[in-house]
């Protein structure tokens, strides 16, 4: 008689690695506790609470005006260039109030970076976009710039394309290559957060692919918060997501469950196309 | 169902969902005649409305290659999301279960030519006529829950399957008494019970069809537990 081979199949662990992420279960890197934003009179953000979780994507989704990229702002403190811009609530990076008095902007910005919807490379050459942040920090030794702008171009796979011009002018690449720039100056500095505004909407689908896949990988590294219009895109990059509406965080929760069971109508309306 | 295929601002998104929708009630609909005709060409021993049903089979299997497509094609090109996503999705599944039960009335159709063929003796009747009546009645107001998204009389026929199985078994019993009565009538009583196993499966995919529509208005998957606890789960 033949052995019958029994095949042990593990389902509890296939359906764990897609199961539902648990907000409660992350650790927190920046919590936001009754943000209000004022324009002048005109109040943008209404009392925000929230958590952003570690090492995980977070994407800001909602109708133009909702205030998600003034919130995204918000947390390397943008808005103090915006006159008659007013803030009351806190924002806290890991510990530390971000808004509290003596804080060091210029440092706040280098742990948490941005990158906006256009990319903006500096007039250089590649190697020195990428290389800028450092000098900044009187970093000058060749070896080190030379170790950190290939780490930083690997990281945002742009490393291949132009590893034999890396000393051409920034301005002679693509759309896209030179939106992955931008990430690569960004995470030279090696920041803990990256906010990224729209990142993907100037560009064309397959450079849009690719900034998503660089997203994915970066997340390994880096604390992730994206803000979009492209829905389709929060919910393909997205661990968590955050719908606003108005200047009101509606609902916050992981992406799989906002995108198939919504439990507030206005999201539910909005991510199947109903508002006006 | 009609308010999940308003109200997009997409028009054309509505008219697209409202097709299928409209498509989906009408191969219900075929597969309910079905259902019932082939019950009544067996009490009947009609053996034109058995060649009819066995015809519509083509219908029904064009409605479902049809409407597969037609939820390709939203999938693909919409990207539906939340509760028009869980629409597409149920009623991707609920064709499969509508065309299973067109099969299982071809082979209660073709059951019913053997029947008629061997001659009169009415015996297992009784119980196919109540069992029929109880399962077209499943499908119908199966259907009937789906056109109005109707929650709670999904839950009610989806437990009404119990009692079909109940029948089914207690029909069973009886018969396997009556063959051991009754050796020579084996073969004849045999086609007798695939017709009553047809009818219980058929049962099953109405149940099923409830669980698909209660995924679909609530988002929670209710096909692997027990019938009981069907209400808590949702509530």
């Amino acid at each position: 008689m033949s052995e019958t081979k029994t095949h042990s199949i593990d389902i509890s662990a296939m359906k764990r690695s897609q199961q539902a992420l648990n907000i409660e279960d992350e650790k927190i890197c920046l919590s936001v506790d009754d943000l209000h934003l004022y324009y002048g009179e005109k109040e943008a953000l209404k009392g925000v609470n929230m958590i952003i979780p570690e090492k995980k994507v977070t994407a800001f989704i909602g109708p133009s005006g909702c205030g998600k990229s003034t919130l995204l702002r918000c947390f390397n403190r943008m808005n103090d260039l915006v006159d008659a811009c007013r803030i009351t609530g806190d924002i806290n990076l890991h510990d530390t109030n971000i808004y509290q008095k003596g804080t060091d902007v210029a440092e706040l910005r280098r742990r948490v970076g941005m990158v906006f919807q256009k990319p903006n490379p500096f007039p250089k050459s590649i190697y020195e976009n990428v290389a800028y942040g450092l000098r900044i920090q009187g970093i000058n030794k060749k070896r080190v710039l030379d170790e950190t702008v290939e780490w930083a171009l690997r990281s945002a796979a742009l490393w291949d394309e132009v590893k034999d011009r890396l000393h051409e002018s920034a301005l002679g690449m693509s759309g896209g290559q030179q939106q992955r720039l931008v990430i690569a100056r960004t995470v030279a500095v090696k920041p803990e957060v990256l906010l990224l505004d729209e990142p993907a909407s100037a560009l064309d689908p397959i450079s849009t692919l690719k900034i998503e896949e660089l997203i994915h990988e970066l997340k390994n590294d880096f604390t992730i918060v994206i803000v979009t219009h492209n829905m389709q895109q929060a919910a393909r990059v997205s661990d968590y997501t955050a719908f606003m509406y108005m200047g009101d965080l509606i609902e916050f929760g992981d992406t799989n469950t906002l995108f198939t069971n919504p439990e507030k109508k206005q999201t539910e309306d909005y991510i199947t196309g109903r508002y006006g | 169902m009609k308010e999940l295929t308003t109200d997009h601002i997409s028009q054309q998104f509505n008219l697209e969902l409202e097709t299928l929708r409209q498509h989906f009630l009408t191969m219900g609909g075929v597969v309910e005649n079905q259902v019932s005709d082939s019950v009544q060409a067996l009490l009947d021993s009609d053996g034109s409305l058995a060649e009819d049903v066995k015809d519509k089979d083509a219908t029904v299997n064009q409605l479902d290659g049809l409407i597969d497509e037609e939820c390709t094609r939203i999938l693909a090109r919409r990207q539906p999301a939340a509760s028009d996503l869980r629409l597409i999705m149920s009623i991707s599944k609920a064709v499969g279960e509508l065309e299973r039960m067109g099969d299982e009335a071809k082979k209660i159709a073709s059951l019913t030519i053997a029947l008629i063929e061997e001659g009169e003796s009415p015996r297992g009747y009784v119980e196919i006529n109540r069992i029929g009546q109880m399962v077209s009645s499943m499908v119908h107001d199966s259907l009937d829950a789906y056109a109005r998204l109707d929650l709670d009389a999904a839950i009610k026929v989806a437990k009404r399957d119990r009692n079909v199985d109940m029948e089914y078994k207690t029909a069973i019993r009886s018969l396997v008494t009556y063959m051991m009565e009754d050796p020579r009538s084996i073969t004849r009583v045999l086609n007798v019970i695939w017709v009553l196993r047809s009818l219980e499966r058929i049962g099953d995919y109405a149940r099923h069809i409830c669980q698909h529509l209660v995924y679909m208005i609530k988002g929670v998957d209710v096909r692997h537990i027990p019938i009981s606890e069907i209400d808590s789960e949702v509530k």
